[in-house]
């Protein structure tokens, strides 16, 4: 047998797309968040607290990927912001191409920020690069804290990790410090933030780093087009 | 459960790269399979064995090496009998 060597990723062809995502989304400042964590951490409910408390005139759109069901699109599009479902009919994650697709129609240089709130599922949609600036982990206090090291890759690959239910920790074994010990295990440099939909708890640490992050990536779209001026 | 669309992402792979070597059969293809890739080995390992059957690909061998604490998903290597 003669051995050739490859050296290729195996889903270089996903990868190669989101790499066309990305780029249209850096020239056009858009901060895009690929929002990921088990089914019932809460993603849709921050999401809903997230487009609750922008102003009217932000320019942030959210696509949803859920497996069946347009509900949590229903949910989101009260807020008066664009949103798009993507149900993947079987699927557990969202890849490149779909984000691709549910883009069409849609003019992304009218936005400051796309939100991607993944198909729940805390391991499948860690493979799959939407062309996101990065990748946000929610894990819920009524889960366990050992799930950083069950599920690193999610953990390994966020930039933030945001602990969510805070308000039920008095009614739940739940070890906050174990929690996030055992995610800067995988991730030394992860940022963390807690968080509760019901009380509003964090939700400004939340929205101040979503803001941060906004303008860095606007001053790196400026900073490209001035460079190629 | 995404092993499958994995799986047939090493074929199709398999197909584009074994084309460039006329004739030959590709006897086996070597991954490179991290710990945090999200990808659970025994699952891929299942799901390549059943789309292989019954194609042209077959028989096929994988070989996965495992990588601890590394998020790569690689195809490091076929190998090709002779044509």
């Amino acid at each position: 047998m003669e051995r050739i060597a490859i050296e290729k990723k195996i889903l270089s062809a996903n990868d190669q797309v989101a790499a066309s995502l990305r780029e249209r989304f850096a020239e056009h400042g858009t901060l895009v968040l690929n929002c990921i964590s088990s089914p019932g951490s809460g993603k849709t409910s921050l999401l809903e607290r997230t487009l609750a408390s922008f102003p009217k005139d932000t320019r942030v759109a959210v696509v949803t990927g859920d497996i069946q069901t347009d509900n949590d699109a229903k949910r989101l599009a009260r807020y008066g912001f664009p949103v798009r479902q993507i149900t993947t009919a079987g699927a557990c994650h969202l890849d490149a191409r779909m984000v691709e697709r549910s883009l069409e129609g849609w003019d992304v240089g009218s936005l400051d920020l796309l939100i991607i709130e993944n198909v729940g599922n805390l391991v499948c949609p860690t493979s799959y690069d939407l062309g996101e600036e990065c990748k946000v982990v929610l894990l819920s206090v009524t889960e366990g804290e050992d799930k950083p090291l069950k599920y690193p890759s999610a953990f390994f690959r966020s930039k933030l990790m945001v602990l969510n239910k805070v308000d039920l920790l008095p009614y739940v074994p739940f070890d906050i410090e174990k929690a996030k010990e055992n995610a800067r295990s995988v991730h030394p440099e992860i940022e963390i933030l807690e968080t509760s939909c019901t009380t509003g708890a964090g939700l400004d640490q939340w929205l101040s780093w979503i803001g941060r992050r906004m303008e860095n990536v606007k001053g790196l779209a400026g900073y490209a087009i001035s460079q190629t001026a | 459960m995404h092993e499958m669309s994995i799986a047939s992402s090493v074929l199709d792979a398999v197909r584009v790269e074994g084309r460039k070597y006329n004739g030959a059969h590709v006897g086996k293809v070597g991954l490179r399979i991290g710990e945090w890739s999200g990808v659970d080995t025994e699952s891929l390992r299942f799901c390549f064995e059943a789309l292989v059957k019954g194609t042209e690909l077959a028989p096929l061998a994988l070989e996965i090496d495992f990588r601890p604490a590394s998020p790569n998903m690689d195809i490091a290597y076929l190998e090709l009998e002779g044509g």
